[in-house]
């Protein structure tokens, strides 16, 4: 240490390394022991199943890491490709042009000879074909005796 | 960092300097080894915390500060330390044979002591641990120039405070 008549206490920069120059304490030796058992008790179970999980997801993904990274970004592309190339619902509907007077004619004709058809299938077409109906025996013997 | 933490090769890397760090900044055995003892285990149930992190002693000290601070303020320890210090100040220096360097010591121990809780921080990280101002205000989360600044009026109050030492020792 530097004795009081070599050292200037009011040059602050020998102050400092005065301060530098003392050691601190040691922590003692055995605080170790048991603060690690504390720590060790504190750690919680779970801990070690999702260390186990995490292990697992990253051998089943790990290997073929590049491969799932790849189809990720295939994905990624067939959305965006899809999101830019799908036309909003509205301006779909605005480009659909009204039908043109000719459409209605044909479709005005179209509707009455379907109403004309359906009309002519409602009505009968003549007498139905009387349903076979047996005669009794007696009347077959009559014709016979006559001829 | 692996999610299971090496409790052994982190406590020798860092156990020293928290040690330091937390006596100098409680004044107290008994209170820095609860401290250091809290730090493992919060790290042990919280293994996350350390896995970002790059500067081990950096997040470690700021943990350290952060705990002792807790501390502090649920004792509300300013005027307890004082009481304490009335009656023993626990020195964080290593004890040595020599008369005179005992007495400075002792006497910056108590100097170190007068010093308020954050400038105390910022003399210890800047003296014992060598550290920049850069590096001190990552740790206890300030601007660099607050660090400086917080040193330099830590330092001219040690520097005041020892000044009777020197002529008694003169």
């Amino acid at each position: 240490m530097k004795k009081s008549n070599d050292f200037d206490a009011m040059n602050l920069d020998d102050f400092e390394k005065q301060l530098e120059r003392q050691p601190v304490r040691t922590v003692p030796a055995d605080w170790r022991a048991g603060i690690l058992q504390a720590a060790k008790a504190s750690v919680p179970q779970t801990s070690a199943s999702n260390s186990q999980r995490v292990a697992w997801w990253r051998e089943l993904f790990w290997p073929c890491l590049q491969a799932w990274a790849g189809l990720a970004a295939v994905w990624v592309v067939i959305l965006a490709i899809h999101f830019i190339s799908a036309e909003p619902v509205e301006a779909v509907a605005k480009t659909t042009m009204p039908p043109s007077p000719q459409e209605i004619m044909v479709l005005k004709e179209q509707k009455q000879m379907m109403a004309k058809l359906i009309e002519t299938f409602d009505q009968p077409a003549g007498e139905p074909p009387k349903p076979y109906v047996p005669r009794p025996k007696s009347e077959c013997r009559m014709e016979s005796v006559m001829v | 960092m692996p999610a299971s933490i090496d409790f052994a090769r982190l406590y020798d890397d860092h156990a020293q300097a928290l040690f330091a760090f937390l006596l100098n900044l409680t004044r107290n055995e008994a209170d820095t080894r609860d401290l250091l003892q809290e730090l493992f285990v919060k790290l042990a149930r919280r293994p996350d915390l350390l896995s970002d992190v790059r500067e081990e002693r950096g997040f470690l000290i700021r943990l350290a500060h952060n705990l002792a601070i807790d501390l502090m303020r649920r004792r509300g320890t300013r005027e307890r330390n004082h009481e304490q210090l009335a009656a023993e100040t626990p020195n964080p220096f290593a004890p040595s044979v020599d008369p005179d360097e005992r007495a400075f010591r002792l006497g910056l121990a108590k100097a170190l002591a007068e010093l308020p809780p954050e400038q105390r921080a910022v003399v210890h990280l800047k003296l014992w641990e060598r550290w920049t101002f850069e590096e001190i205000a990552a740790a206890l989360e300030i601007p660099p120039n607050t660090a400086a600044s917080r040193y330099r009026y830590g330092l001219d109050k040690l520097r005041d405070l020892l000044r009777p030492l020197y002529e008694e020792i003169k």
